[in-house]
């Protein structure tokens, strides 16, 4: 959690007012710093927003290419909301929406995963966070 | 599925295949607590300050970037401008404190910093005129830091000696950095309404009225434009511009969204989005070529400044549309030399400085960008800020002189910069003089607002 320098020293301020003549720099810090720790508290630790990101990846088809996105999503505990393809001749394009809410990972370790799959496998995949389509798309 | 195959494909055609990016986002700073009678003391507050805001500018934005896959060219910093905080320091302490800003610009890690600024539409205080006396040696000096100068207002009229200590400063600095193709003169911008809140450098700033810090962001994509245009085929022109304006429309969502993210991790407000459509030099990034597409020959033939009247109109309706937090410039900037198509034109001789001056009067900025002979006398330079003046004045607009008098070259000569900057060819200008004109000085007065015809 992000506390201004503002907040911290009004709450320091409020902790010196509070012990009066007793105030030294040791018990005004630890005023502080539990004002800080129940502050933290009483937040939600994660938005509850979900945290939907859409997988893009296009390129020649060969076996295990979905195989090999999938597993690696899993891995990251991805969960695969909505999955669609199509192949025009060899060529195939593939786009999922993927909740990463519960991923141990972050988006960016989660593309670096990707950026290895797309090197090995020479296709394209690219990972965006959903808002950027909501925000293009609809009013 | 929430969203279709077309529209996810869409977005990414756009950031793949036709340049689309945010061109700016520009971290907004006041220096107004940073002035103290002792110069050194001055020094360490604006560096601090700079570093404690500025710190994490690009790490923030290049996280941003990758979220949502749609790169940020650029990451800069505007000031408040220079001349008022520090308003009691001499031409010397100016350099200085500029020295120290170049500093700190390279230690962010950004490529510039813009706010090197005076408002003296009205006329000078002494500050004002050490600094404005400063600004060529702090170009040749400085590799980040880019100057600008508001010379004229609808509000107080133009003030005509201030143009012409201005074209003097121009040529000076042309001359300091000849050996660099007059670099400097691309980091210096003369300006008649000059917008307090425009995320585009050379010529921004933070405004006196803008908070501490604020984030403004400054939208791209001719090539989206282009492409869009280019699909339609043959149709008239209410449809096309009514596809200008989807299109534009999407963009600017994408930037505000954009723009709102990377305020939020620096915990600033979001100030404006600046929907201008930026050219650069790669290929298919170029307002020239959408004028193209829209069906005049080449930039510079008639109907040129009818075309682009109509799509910086079709920019700003969708950009409004699309967001309330509308600002800075936002129309269509005609740089030569970051536009390739631009720089064709003139190269084959189509676009004379006189049509581009016209064009000038419906799109969003002014003659940028525009390199012209070396020997051209400071009077003409002085006559062709004054005319842009006039157009913005007049029409209650930004106007803007970014112009390099190229030492030692002539006509069928060229600047190149490379970057982002670009390649101008030299342009003639009238031989005819303006001397006798703008040597009377004083101010041309303020414009009545009625009877606008």
């Amino acid at each position: 959690m992000n506390i201004s320098d503002e907040k911290i020293r009004e709450i320091a301020l409020n902790a010196i007012k509070e012990l009066g003549d007793n105030a030294n720099q040791q018990n005004v810090k630890e005023v502080v710093e539990e004002t800080i720790k129940k502050l933290g508290n009483s937040l939600p630790e994660k938005s509850t927003d979900m945290d939907q990101v859409i997988l893009t990846s296009f390129g020649l088809n060969k076996p295990g290419v979905i195989a090999a996105i999938t597993k690696a999503l899993s891995e990251a505990n991805c969960d695969i909301s909505d999955l669609s393809q199509k192949l025009m001749g060899d060529f195939f394009t593939m786009i999922m929406i993927v909740n990463t809410s519960n991923s141990t990972l972050s988006l960016n370790e989660i593309q670096n995963k990707m950026k290895k799959i797309s090197d090995e496998m020479k296709i394209k995949i690219m990972m965006q966070h959903e808002e950027i389509f909501k925000s293009m798309h609809r009013i | 599925m929430n969203y279709n195959f077309e529209e996810i494909l869409e977005t990414i055609k756009m950031t793949e295949i036709e340049h689309f990016d945010i061109r700016t986002v520009t971290l907004g700073i006041s220096l107004r607590d940073c002035i103290d009678r002792n110069v050194e003391v001055s020094k360490q507050k604006i560096y601090d300050k700079i570093i404690k805001y500025g710190s994490k500018h690009v790490k923030y934005a290049e996280e941003i970037e990758a979220n949502f896959g749609i790169s940020i060219a650029n990451k800069r910093v505007s000031i408040t401008p220079i001349s008022i905080p520090f308003d009691s320091y001499k031409t010397d302490e100016f350099i200085e404190i500029a020295k120290v800003l170049d500093k700190a610009a390279g230690e962010i890690g950004i490529d510039y910093l813009a706010g090197y600024s005076a408002l003296v539409q009205k006329g000078f205080t002494n500050g004002e005129m050490e600094m404005i006396n400063s600004i060529p040696f702090v170009l040749a000096e400085t590799k980040r830091i880019t100057a600008s100068v508001n010379v004229a207002s609808t509000k107080a009229g133009i003030n005509m000696d201030a143009i012409n200590i201005m074209s003097e400063k121009i040529k000076q600095t042309a001359e300091l950095t000849k050996d660099d193709d007059s670099i400097g003169c691309a980091k210096l911008v003369v300006f008649a309404n000059i917008p307090e809140d425009n995320p585009f450098v050379a010529g921004a700033f933070h405004g006196v009225t803008e908070p501490e810090a604020v984030l403004n962001v400054g939208i791209s994509g001719p090539g989206v434009v282009l492409d869009a245009i280019k699909n339609a085929g043959s149709v008239d022109l209410q449809q096309l511009a009514e596809l200008i304006k989807k299109t534009v429309f999407k963009t600017t969502r994408a930037g505000e969204l954009i723009g709102r993210k990377v305020a939020e991790k620096h915990g600033i407000p979001f100030g404006i989005i600046d929907i201008s459509l930026a050219p650069t030099p790669a290929k298919g990034d170029s307002i020239a070529d959408i004028l193209v597409a829209m069906g005049v020959e080449d930039v510079g033939a008639h109907g040129t400044t009818a075309a682009l009247a109509m799509l910086n109109d079709a920019v700003k309706k969708a950009g409004l549309m699309a967001s309330s937090s509308v600002g800075g410039m936002s129309g269509a900037f005609i740089p030569v030399s970051e536009d390739e198509g631009m720089i064709k034109a003139v190269e084959r001789g189509n676009l004379s400085i006189e049509k581009l001056e016209a064009m000038t009067s419906v799109c969003s900025v002014g003659l940028d960008m525009v390199a012209v002979p070396g020997d051209t006398p400071a009077t003409t330079i002085a006559g062709i800020i004054a005319d842009e003046c006039a157009i913005g004045v007049i029409n209650d607009k930004t106007t803007s002189v970014r112009i390099i008098p190229a030492y030692g070259k002539s006509v069928g000569e060229s600047v190149d910069y490379g970057g982002l900057l670009g390649l101008a060819p030299i342009m003639a200008v009238r031989e005819i003089s303006s001397d006798r004109f703008v040597k009377r000085g004083g101010r041309i007065p303020a414009p009545m607002r009625s009877l606008t015809n």
